[in-house]
């Protein structure tokens, strides 16, 4: 060992100076360079997750998106929908625009494993719930929308969600106001009971809000808007307005 | 005939679709109930549209394309058994994957083609019909196809209408026409030789299959409205069976621990006496539910960080091999290629004490999936065949439904009712064990529980719940022995109503599954006091023997209850978890067979022995 380290350090020696000088100055821009563009890869993510409950309406949402119309109907996804596209109703306008790499993950409870293998790529969440049939599935939406928002990803990143209620074209759909407040609500009564068994639950890393008080979106550190939107008829645009402004053209 | 047939991707896309619309959701029904519950190599499924009378009765039957991601689904009413329809749905694939195009969303133009190959499939099977008439010995009107399907007790076939019906007739003919037996029987024996060849008749296989068909409706319908009442109902009678007298458990030491002191904590002073002496607290510090996860959630964590890390690395080796299928040659999984890396896997599966009916159905499923999907040059059949059994195996053991029994608690609690839970099984796996176990972790939790001695048959039962309770200091409601078991419970729930506690557990005696009076004296326990949760205790040494217990405990709940939405067993509690090392395929047969999610693992005798399933780690040890 010792023997090659002074053979070394000789060699060096013999070297002209400007070599060592150019050979340095190369392998600190290679890191620089594969460092930043990190960085910046990851800050330029552009894919947005669909996620909810099933028979939200994830996957109409999806195909509305991007080619404008549900077509002929879906069934429940036994598979994530994963495309990357420009959206439809942007097609029209010129220029250059980045295109959106959207991810419809199945809502079904046996597939709940997929969405952690979209969330560490994720720019954006679109949380998808039923606003005709709301008020039977309100815990169990509740409780999903709480694993999500507790995830460390989310919390990590600040990655901002979207409280989607979808089928509001329908007349009997409640209104985003009431569902927003339900869901606060429910979640409240979530956190109660969950940090009760912090320690024992997995998803639940971080807990929510500021305890003592009711719990509102607004304590949230990232960023949990809601808006209402109907994927049949194609009334997206709040959600569309949403994808834009998380990837930038 | 046909009521509808569809064509929809895996990701929920509807491509093509012909026919009216159907009454209920069949096809969301089938997804949710059969194919991501993998059975999709079941038969076919039934499904009984919810409503008042004109509520259709539809049987489905599918097809996989599993290189395009593919489902073709035809249905029809059950009453219907349509010869064609396999046959018609095997051409609809060939057809349809000729024109298939990722990018394209309408296929219009495939409805010319589909009503050309339905008058083509329909014309094959009148034909095969009419030659096996024709071999037989003409007879009277025949029976309706509703009398024969009940003969036969499968209503699956479209592959047997029209041997159902002969051999309606071939039996009425021996009964009713003296017209010689033994021609008959031997016109029964050509048909029977002659089933063989057409490919698409399979017999008695169905038959068997048919049964589990038969059971995942059931289960599926019976809970699809398993509502939660308040009520406790009326009176029940009891029936009891002298069973031979079980020998006192002796702890067990397993490894080379020194052996608690205080074994022995019966009283002196007789039963119902007061105690002079002074029972210890039960304090032996956190329950294993709170603890254990911390430790699997950091492995959990390197875990999926290297998941992630290795996630993008796959999918570049995927675009690599996928870039050279383009030019290499690209094999096509055929089934000759899964058998055996499929028999491999099925064979280790039943090492780990999985039972043998359970594996077979695993693989047969995994191999639906995989069959005609395109393979990469650069990965193994076996490779394909392992990934796509440990995903299998995830989605059955992830539980479908929130197993977060304190916030069912909270939100009883909120009704002002008691939180009901029993604890069913055979004997000896260890319910009143558990049942302590679950007391005292739902007192760390700060919930304050009480007791209800319902077994009031075994010796001592009552005795060790009321130590139990002494050492947990919580109240206990005990009526002795002889007493029936479904009236101590709906006293025990009253009394808990009045002093406010928020959970009841409800202990029962052990029973053989096949024992008719027992089992008939637990679904009248069950339906008098509509618990809030039924959990099957079964304990982890069982092999084979959990598929027969848990089915015939949830075909006794249902036939024998008196409403029409009967309580299943809603959640299952493995026991002797310590005892197997990584023989683990119980939890598995358990959980495949019944659907319901396993909320609790016994792992020891103590206090604090209870942690929730770990599915990673389980789907790892299980294909290691």
């Amino acid at each position: 060992m010792e023997k090659w380290i002074h053979q070394i350090e000789e060699w060096i020696h013999q070297q002209p100076i400007e070599q060592l000088y150019v050979a340095f100055a190369v392998l600190v821009f290679t890191f620089v360079f594969f460092g930043l563009f990190r960085i910046l890869r990851r800050s330029k993510s552009n894919t947005i997750v669909l996620v909810g409950l099933s028979g939200s309406g994830k996957t109409v949402l999806f195909y509305q998106l991007r080619d404008g119309s549900p077509h002929l109907g879906t069934v429940t996804s036994m598979e994530p929908n994963d495309g990357t596209f420009v959206l439809h109703s942007e097609l029209e306008k010129k220029g250059k625009l980045n295109p959106v790499h959207l991810i419809d993950v199945p809502g079904h409870s046996r597939l709940r494993p997929k969405l952690d293998e979209f969330l560490p790529h994720a720019a954006g969440v679109i949380f998808v719930v039923d606003s005709l049939d709301f008020l039977p599935n309100c815990r169990a939406a509740a409780e999903y929308l709480y694993d999500v928002l507790t995830k460390a990803i989310i919390v990590k990143r600040r990655i901002p969600i979207l409280i989607l209620c979808n089928k509001a074209d329908k007349v009997t759909a409640h209104s985003k106001e009431f569902i927003r407040k339900q869901l606060e609500k429910e979640i409240d009564k979530l956190r109660t009971s969950r940090s009760a068994i912090s320690t024992a639950d997995i998803t639940s890393d971080y807990t929510l809000g500021v305890p003592g008080e009711a719990f509102s979106f607004s304590h949230c550190q990232n960023k949990v808007t809601v808006a209402d939107a109907s994927g049949l008829t194609g009334e997206i645009s709040q959600v569309e307005q949403f994808i834009r402004e998380l990837v930038r053209p | 005939m046909l009521d509808q047939l569809l064509i929809f991707t895996r990701g929920g896309l509807i491509l093509w679709e012909l026919g009216s619309s159907l009454k209920g959701s069949p096809i969301d029904a089938l997804i949710r109930s059969c194919l991501l519950e993998e059975r999709s190599a079941d038969a076919a499924f039934h499904y009984d549209a919810p409503g008042a009378a004109g509520g259709a009765a539809y049987t489905l039957k599918w097809v996989f394309d599993n290189d395009l991601g593919l489902v073709f689904v035809a249905v029809y009413q059950r009453i219907f058994h349509l010869l064609y329809v396999d046959d018609l749905l095997a051409a609809v694939r060939r057809e349809f994957s000729r024109i298939h195009d990722p990018s394209r969303t309408s296929y219009d133009d495939f409805n010319e083609t589909f009503r050309q190959l339905q008058k083509e499939a329909e014309a094959r099977a009148e034909e095969m019909r009419k030659s096996k008439q024709a071999a037989r010995v003409p007879t009277a009107p025949k029976k309706q196809t509703s009398g024969s399907g009940k003969q036969r007790n499968s209503g699956s076939s479209g592959n047997t209408s029209g041997s159902g019906k002969d051999e309606s007739d071939g039996d009425s003919g021996k009964g009713r026409w003296l017209a010689n037996g033994s021609s008959n029987g031997q016109g029964n024996e050509s048909k029977d030789n002659s089933r063989a060849p057409s490919g698409f008749l399979k017999g008695k296989e169905t038959g068997a299959r048919e049964v589990g068909a038969f059971d995942v409706n059931k289960l599926q319908k019976l809970r699809s409205k398993g509502g939660k009442k308040t009520d406790a109902g009326g009176v029940g009678s009891k029936a009891t069976k002298a069973e031979p007298k079980k020998n006192v458990k002796k702890n067990r030491v397993w490894d080379d621990s020194p052996s608690e002191s205080r074994l022995d904590f019966t009283n002196p002073v007789d039963e119902r006496g007061e105690e002079p002496l002074e029972v210890v607290e039960a304090d032996r510090g956190e329950s294993m539910m709170d603890k254990e996860e911390i430790v699997s959630s950091e492995s959990e964590s390197e875990e999926d960080e290297e998941v992630e890390n290795e996630k993008p690395c796959t999918k570049k080796k995927g675009w690599f091999s996928s870039m050279f299928q383009s030019i290499a040659g690209n094999a096509v999984l055929e089934k000759s290629d899964l058998k055996p890396a499929l028999k491999a896997l099925k064979d280790r599966l039943m090492t780990k004490n999985v039972a043998e009916e359970i594996a077979e159905k695993l693989c047969e499923s995994v191999a639906a999936s995989l069959e005609g999907k395109k393979l990469g040059s650069f990965t193994r059949v076996s490779s394909t065949v392992q990934t796509a059994m440990e995903e299998a195996l995830l989605r059955i053991l992830t539980p479908k439904r929130s197993i977060d029994i304190l916030r069912d608690v909270h939100v009883a609690k909120e009704h002002g009712r008691p939180y009901v839970v029993v604890f069913v099984g055979v004997n000896g796996v260890g319910k009143s064990t558990n049942l302590a176990k679950v007391a005292y972790w739902l007192l760390q939790h700060e919930v304050s529980v009480m007791l209800a001695a319902c077994d009031t048959f075994r010796s001592g039962a009552v005795e060790q719940l009321r130590t139990h309770a002494r050492r947990l200091q919580i109240p206990i409601f005990e009526k002795g022995y002889e007493k029936d078991p479904a009236i101590v419970a709906k006293e025990a729930i009253q009394e808990a109503k009045s002093n406010n506690s928020d959970v009841v557990l409800v202990d029962t005696a052990g029973r053989m599954q096949d024992n008719e009076p027992l089992m008939r004296a637990l679904s009248k326990l069950i339906n008098l006091n509509n618990p809030d949760l039924v959990l099957f205790v079964g304990e982890a040494l069982v092999g084979n023997d959990a598929v027969d217990q848990l089915t015939k405990f949830n075909q006794k709940l249902a036939d024998l209850s008196t409403i029409s939405n009967a309580r299943l067993i809603d959640g299952i509690l493995l026991t002797k978890f310590d005892t197997i090392d990584d023989k683990v395929g119980a939890a598995l047969s358990m959980v495949y067979v019944s659907g319901a999610p396993v909320m609790f693992v016994g792992c020891g005798q103590s206090y604090t022995d209870l942690k929730k399933l770990n599915v990673k780690s389980i789907v790892k040890t299980l294909l290691k």
